[in-house]
């Protein structure tokens, strides 16, 4: 379904995603795991076109992403959760996850899609008027990925969901993901400091280090690599 | 107190409310571009000045007056110079401002704001220079058989006192709170307005949803630009103009859109009308010509009492 290969790509002169090659398959869930600055988030912004590579290549479902505008990389069908959250602070809910319902799928499939938001994540229709930016961070998180959802995507990347919350609420939304993705069995690409849970439930990893990849396998076979179980794992 | 006293303090009151709902409407253009765009517009006055010509050849040479005749005519002409300049507004920001802001802003200098300032300066200049040339330096308005009629509110308080509003002013002013209505409207509830918000808020988080942030900058921009010639339009049935109007008015534009804190429509209004009222109130104790002075006195006042305005935002942009 997405394909990255050997991309070089950075900001100004200095590169920090190096020969980076990924694919996530249909129905997949797939983990990417490294320390701080690896480069992690640059990877999604990359395929999102914030950043734009200057070697390599990079398709979805086959159509190369380099013709595509990074505003129409939602209507082929990503949803892009970011680092941080970035709700639109000064949209109430209700319109955030409208926004996120900005693409053609997603208004055909609106109403079907926020009635299973509201399910997956009743808060979101208890705070629905107010405004996104007035909402705990655990609370945002929801509607980020609430917002995602709306987009009817066929790839889910999700950027550190549990970035900056309470350990009881990051695991919230960790069961919640699993749960949205049990009843879904939609495509997912996650980014994710917690190298064991994230590990655990994902089908793929990919160990990023310093804009390479330098280790990827299936979910068996990274949980028993020495240096993850060391460096990720703490044993 | 005497009733003769009484009766200017309410005149000017009247007086204030009608110059600040027009002031308003000018506020609400500039702020929406401000407020979506994070772009300090030199040029607005200027656009208002075109918005101004375009109203009064519609009206006149083109034909409107003798069609529609001189009693609605010049509101007809007044409407369609906001549709002409929105067209006028998306081309220079698709040929000129696009350039210098938005997402291509992030490889610039100072994020783009050291070339906006210069572009938008550079703007300004031309349209006046470029007006004087084409429109030369005589003065126009467009004129309503209203602007010379008035309604007497009152008399009130007995005998003594009554206020004339004048009707021509008197309709500007309802023309221009309507158009800020329903331009209020368009923004809190549909698809559009939502998504000029949201790229408002964050424009990286707005292109994960596939909002095309540069076109919802050009439509902002754009409609910027239409709102404020519907605002000149209105002021030009009240008051002469020349190719240089628009100096005269950026003050005003820009004092009310900081009273207002902005990037708030609603605020951009407050602050025009807030303008209005200091200029028309202060006429009571100072001479006319010291009117502007008074609007630059009120304004630090503000912005050193309370910098976010009167309406600063409730939430920060992230
Ligand atoms: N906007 C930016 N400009 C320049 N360098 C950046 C920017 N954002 C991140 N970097 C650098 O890119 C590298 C990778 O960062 P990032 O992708 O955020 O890593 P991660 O998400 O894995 O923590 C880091 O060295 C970081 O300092
Ligand atoms: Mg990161």
């Amino acid at each position: 379904m997405l394909r990255l290969e050997n991309v070089l790509a950075g900001y100004s002169a200095v590169p920090v995603l190096r020969d980076v090659s990924l694919s996530v398959d249909a129905g997949q869930f797939v983990a990417v795991v490294g320390p701080n600055g690896a480069g992690k988030t640059s990877l999604f912004k990359t395929i999102s076109g914030i950043l734009q590579p200057r070697q390599g290549r990079i398709t979805f479902e086959g159509v190369d992403l380099a013709s595509v505008p990074p505003s129409g990389r939602a209507h082929l069908g990503i949803a892009h959760v970011p680092e941080g959250r970035q709700v639109f602070p000064s949209l109430s809910v209700l319109e955030n996850l409208e926004m996120g319902a900005y693409t053609a799928a997603g208004q055909r499939d609106w109403k079907h899609n926020i009635e299973r938001i509201f399910t997956w994540l009743p808060v979101l229709a208890e705070r629905r008027a107010q405004f996104a930016g007035t909402l705990s961070g655990g609370e945002q998180q929801m509607v980020a990925i609430g917002r995602g959802l709306a987009s009817s995507p066929k790839l889910l990347m999700l950027d550190e969901p549990s970035m900056g919350l309470a350990p009881a609420i990051a695991d919230f939304i960790f069961e919640k993901l699993i749960e949205i993705r049990r009843d879904t069995g939609l495509t997912i690409l996650l980014v994710e400091q917690r190298v064991a849970e994230a590990l655990e439930s994902a089908d793929h990893g990919y160990v990023l280090e310093a804009g390479r990849v330098v280790l990827e396998g299936d979910n068996t076979t990274l949980r028993a690599d020495d240096r993850v179980r060391q460096a990720y794992l703490g044993m | 107190m005497t009733a003769q006293m009484i009766e200017n303090i309410l005149q000017a009151l009247a007086a204030g409310l009608l110059a600040g709902a027009i002031y308003g409407l000018m506020c609400v253009g500039l702020g929406l571009i401000f407020g979506v765009m994070r772009v300090i517009n030199f040029a607005h006055g200027d656009f208002m000045m075109l918005g101004m010509y375009a109203a009064w050849f519609l009206f006149g040479a083109l034909g409107i007056q003798a069609v529609a005749g001189s009693l609605i005519g010049p509101y007809i002409a007044i409407l369609l110079a906001g549709p002409l300049l929105f067209l006028f507004g998306y081309v220079v920001h698709k040929a000129l401002i696009s350039r210098v802001t938005g997402t291509r802003t992030a490889q610039l200098d100072g994020e783009g704001h050291y070339a906006q300032l210069i572009l938008t300066l550079g703007i300004a200049l031309v349209l006046q220079n470029g007006g004087m040339i084409v429109f030369g330096s005589e003065l126009h308005s467009i004129r309503t058989p209203l602007s010379s009629s008035a309604w007497e509110l009152g008399p009130v308080w007995g005998d003594f006192i009554s206020i004339f509003v004048n009707k021509s002013r008197g309709i500007a002013a309802l023309f221009s709170i309507a158009t800020i209505v329903v331009l209020a409207l368009m923004i809190a509830r549909s698809r559009l307005g939502k998504s000029l918000r949201a790229a408002a808020d964050n424009p990286e988080a707005a292109t994960y949803m596939g909002i095309d942030v540069d076109q919802a900058h050009r439509i902002a921009f754009a409609l910027g630009v239409g709102i404020t010639a519907i605002a000149g339009g209105l002021l030009a049935t009240n008051y002469p103009f020349q190719p240089y109007i628009g100096l005269e008015y950026v003050i005003v534009m820009y004092a009310g859109v900081v009273l207002g804190g902005m990037g708030s429509i609603v605020g951009a209004f407050w602050g025009g009308m807030t303008i209005g009222l200091v200029q028309q109130l202060s006429t009571l104790i100072l001479p006319t010509q010291l009117q502007n002075a008074a609007i630059f006195v009120v304004f630090l006042l503000i912005v050193f009492l309370r910098p976010q305005g009167f309406f600063g935002r409730v939430v920060e942009r992230t």
